[in-house]
């Protein structure tokens, strides 16, 4: 289970669904969870078409400043925006990376996972759902949420049509954790 | 014996406290609201169940005179007032008074756009040539050449025929006439109030203390009605004219009268 | 009596959406106008509030109001002022560029009187990042004499708390009042409750019991402010920018005029302790003070927590409102502490209020920052150490 604060980076490339999966832990945590939470985005020019990045800070109580300086947990999808948000990553923080993405780790992180959530999409049919294997894959391997708990989320925000594919790829992220038994034990 | 008082039958209209006017000697703002009071009383329309606008200059002023709820002082803005009102109180019928500065300057935008959506309300706009308030500026509706407070050496700039960049904005009741057109103003006006829809009645007027006196040397107000005739012909008169005789000339008479939806703002049912 | 309930509203089930969400700011603060009663909006494109406009367009038909996309900031502004006086609750959304044309209109509504919600969601010149460098402008950005009234969330709960109370505001004393945010709170999505309709106050503007002949548009007590009557029934007010007597006719009398703008302004200033509010946080034995507002609240709260680690004893006090200054706050504080920390996001602004409140009592340190974000704790905290030596 991940420590709270827990401070959360998501970063990878603009149409990957970055932004959405922040939200979707956010408001899994906020309205089933009872936990409190802050989700913020680098926007402004800098952040179209391009990187693109997600945070998050949840916690059990109000949190104030919105922006956490260093994160405990790092979740990346792309190589530049790994190099790019690597430097922030607590030493003995989280780094999940999904490794066709990201293939040259430039610092040794002890907790690291490698998770291959855009092949495991594209085997379920659509490799838009990447994001979603890898919710289901934190909810497992962390603890982050319960997995129910993301599940009602997905079926309230996310639009109709993908919602089977979306419970789909998030059962593959858990069932990932689960055979190849990737847990977080810090 | 002495001669019955007999009162004008329009006069229960005013706000009596506000007279004497402010118009000069000679303007037709005092022409314009007549004709309007009229057109008012002919089709039994109250004023006090109306909300009338004027912007900033003199014919905003006109219906400071009438006894009715009205909106007074911003320059340009009657239409944007408008656009909320309407989509609040749709029943409550809105009639603005504006100069051609008004209107077609600083509130341009406004007034293209209110005639793009059909905004359903009605527009005296008195076309005066100029702006009057302010002490005689060139103004977009002042013909070429003229010479005015800030063009003493006569106009370099094209007009704008406000009627037709109205027509062709959108809106769909557009008629023009003159301070010499008593009947044919009233008859526009009575027609405009019950149209539903954008309606735009501009009247070229005198302005006699500034137009008259700086573009037509003359301070007369005759002599500015005249030079209003001479530069102005019926539109059916205009089918037979050539190219080089309509140049510079107004043509008057009604340009569109037709049933468009009108504007309601948002909603559901689309 | 003119307080009501939200749940006494047309379709209040569909304007309170009653539970816990996790929104987006903007959003929230459209929420908080809805459930407040709103039922007219004109807005023109700008981030970072076009997230107001998108949702005002969603929401406002669903409870049988209307949105507007005006053709320019002027349109928004004047379609307020026009929605206003025929009878709605208003609202218009823009970011700092955009608020410079509406000060022509908000200007005739400080006059005329016209209850008007204005969100400024202020970001830099040219572009979105977050700033707090216009605060003076919410306060004197129009021309002649009045007084703003200005509110000052800092999370996304007081987005949607703080827009219900402008509403209030706007509606209890005639005049606009601005929702003060930026980027950082209104593009961040956070925990907000929204509570039951009957927990929701409620306030509307009176109209006049008054027969037409004896109405008076613009006669109201001493600082106070006048009832409404309804458009097109025979009270034939006039509304004019220019100077008005209590008839409500053009008068250039200068003992009606300044009648008028006593009262206009008065009815604001003389009742700015009923109006102001603040937050104290960790105030009990603090011998330093952070007097911030906005977004600001929020990482101060953090540096005096981290300050207290060091053992210096920091509380902060949150201006809910900065316009009109809660003098009365800053005064108590300013006397019973060593110094202030005028804490802002800008180059340095609000801290001559402060310092001109204090008067002396203590010194006023600004800790100013312009650079497109809010301060992080540990800025405030080195700027602490430094200061407390």
């Amino acid at each position: 289970m991940l420590q709270f604060p827990q401070r959360i980076s998501l970063c990878g490339f603009g149409g990957q669904g970055i932004i959405l999966s922040a939200v979707l832990l956010g408001t899994a945590a906020v309205t089933k969870g009872g936990l409190y939470a802050v989700q913020t985005q680098s926007y402004g020019s800098e952040a179209r078409g391009g990187q693109c990045q997600a945070e998050l800070i949840i916690d059990k109580g109000p949190i104030n400043s919105p922006v956490a300086e260093t994160k405990n947990l790092l979740v990346a999808m792309f190589q530049t925006a790994y190099e790019k948000y690597i430097p922030i990553l607590d030493e003995d923080g989280v780094l999940v990376i999904d490794p066709q993405l990201v293939t040259n780790l430039v610092r040794p992180i002890a907790n690291t996972f490698a998770v291959p959530a855009t092949q495991i999409a594209v085997d379920l049919g659509n490799r838009m759902a990447a994001n979603m294997v890898m919710l289901g894959f934190l909810s497992e391997c962390l603890g982050l949420l319960k997995a129910e708990d993301l599940l009602e989320a997905v079926k309230d925000q996310v639009n109709p049509r993908f919602v089977e594919l979306n419970l789909k790829a998030v059962q593959a992220g858990i069932d990932y954790a689960k055979d190849n038994n990737l847990y977080y034990h810090g | 014996m002495a001669e019955e008082l007999k009162i004008n039958p329009l006069r229960k209209y005013l706000r009596e406290d506000k007279l004497p006017h402010f118009f000069c000697a000679g303007c037709g703002c005092g022409q314009v609201l007549n004709y309007y009071l009229q057109a008012l009383d002919e089709l039994k329309m109250d004023p006090e169940q109306m909300l009338h606008m004027g912007g900033v200059g003199c014919t905003a002023r006109i219906p400071i005179y009438i006894k009715t709820d009205m909106f007074h002082g911003v320059h340009g803005r009657t239409l944007a007032w408008a656009t909320g009102v309407k989509m609040v109180r749709p029943d409550l019928p809105v009639v603005i008074f504006a100069g051609d500065g008004d209107l077609s300057s600083i509130g341009g935008n406004h007034w293209i756009h209110a005639c793009r959506r059909n905004l359903d309300v009605t527009v005296v706009m008195v076309n005066n040539m100029n702006f009057a308030m302010t002490g005689g500026q060139v103004a977009p509706t002042t013909p070429e050449e003229s010479k005015t407070m800030t063009t003493p050496y006569g106009s370099s700039e094209p007009r704008f025929d406000v009627c037709s960049l109205a027509v062709a904005a959108g809106a769909t009741h557009v008629e023009r006439w003159t301070t010499a057109h008593p009947v044919q103003c009233k008859k526009a006006m009575e027609r405009a109030l019950q149209h539903k829809g954008f309606s735009l009645i501009e009247i070229v007027s005198q302005c006699p203390t500034h137009y008259g006196r700086y573009a037509l040397k003359t301070g007369d107000p005759v002599k500015t009605m005249e030079y209003i005739q001479s530069v102005t012909y019926l539109k059916e008169q205009g089918e037979k004219m050539t190219v080089q005789e309509k140049e510079g000339k107004l043509a008057l008479g009604q340009f569109v009268c037709e049933d468009k939806p009108i504007y309601i703002g948002s909603n559901m049912e689309l | 009596m003119s307080i009501i309930r939200a749940n006494q509203l047309d379709a209040w089930e569909k304007r309170v959406d009653t539970g816990v969400h996790f929104m987006l700011g903007n959003y929230a603060l459209v929420e908080g106008a809805i459930s407040a009663g709103c039922n007219f909006f004109a807005g023109y494109p700008i981030t970072p509030a076009n997230e107001i406009s998108e949702r005002m367009s969603q929401r406002l038909p669903q409870v049988g109001g209307k949105f507007v996309q005006g053709e320019d900031e002027l349109c928004s502004i004047f379609a307020l002022a026009g929605a206003s006086l025929a009878g709605a609750k208003v609202m218009t959304a823009t970011a700092s560029a955009g608020y410079n044309y509406m000060q022509e209109g908000l200007g005739y509504c400080y006059t005329i009187e016209a209850p008007v919600v204005v969100a400024d969601v202020m970001r830099t010149r040219g572009d979105n990042f977050a700033s707090y460098a216009d605060v003076y402008q919410l306060r004197y950005g129009c021309s002649g004499d009045y007084e703003a009234i200005v509110v000052c969330p800092s999370s996304v709960q007081e987005l949607y708390d703080y827009t219900i109370w402008a509403f209030n505001l706007a509606e209890k004393y005639r005049n606009p009042v601005i929702v003060m945010s930026e980027a950082t709170i209104s593009l961040m999505r956070e925990r907000l409750e929204i509570p039951s309709a009957d927990k929701i106050e409620i306030f509307n503007r009176k109209y006049t019991t008054a027969k037409p002949s004896e109405y008076l548009p613009f006669g109201a007590p001493e600082n106070g402010c006048p009832d409404f009557a309804p458009l097109g029934k025979g009270y034939n007010t006039i509304y004019s920018l220019n100077p008005h007597n209590e008839k409500g006719g053009i008068d250039w009398d200068p003992d009606d005029f300044e009648r008028l703008y006593k009262r206009v302004c008065g009815k604001i200033r003389e009742n700015a302790d009923e109006i102001c509010r603040t937050e104290q946080y960790m105030m009990d034995d603090a011998d330093y003070v952070i007097v911030t507002y906005g977004s600001e609240v929020r990482p101060s709260i953090d540096a005096a927590k981290l300050a207290r680690e060091e053992g210096i004893k920091v509380g902060v006090v949150k201006l809910c409102n900065i316009w009109p200054v809660p003098e009365t706050a800053i005064r108590e504080v300013a006397g019973n502490v060593g110094k202030i920390f005028a804490v802002e996001m800008n180059i340095g602004r609000y801290c001559n209020e402060i310092a001109r409140v204090a008067a002396g009592k203590c010194p006023v340190v600004p800790v100013t920052k312009n650079r497109g974000q809010i301060h992080t704790s540990a800025e405030l905290l080195r700027v602490i150490r430094e200061e407390t030596k």
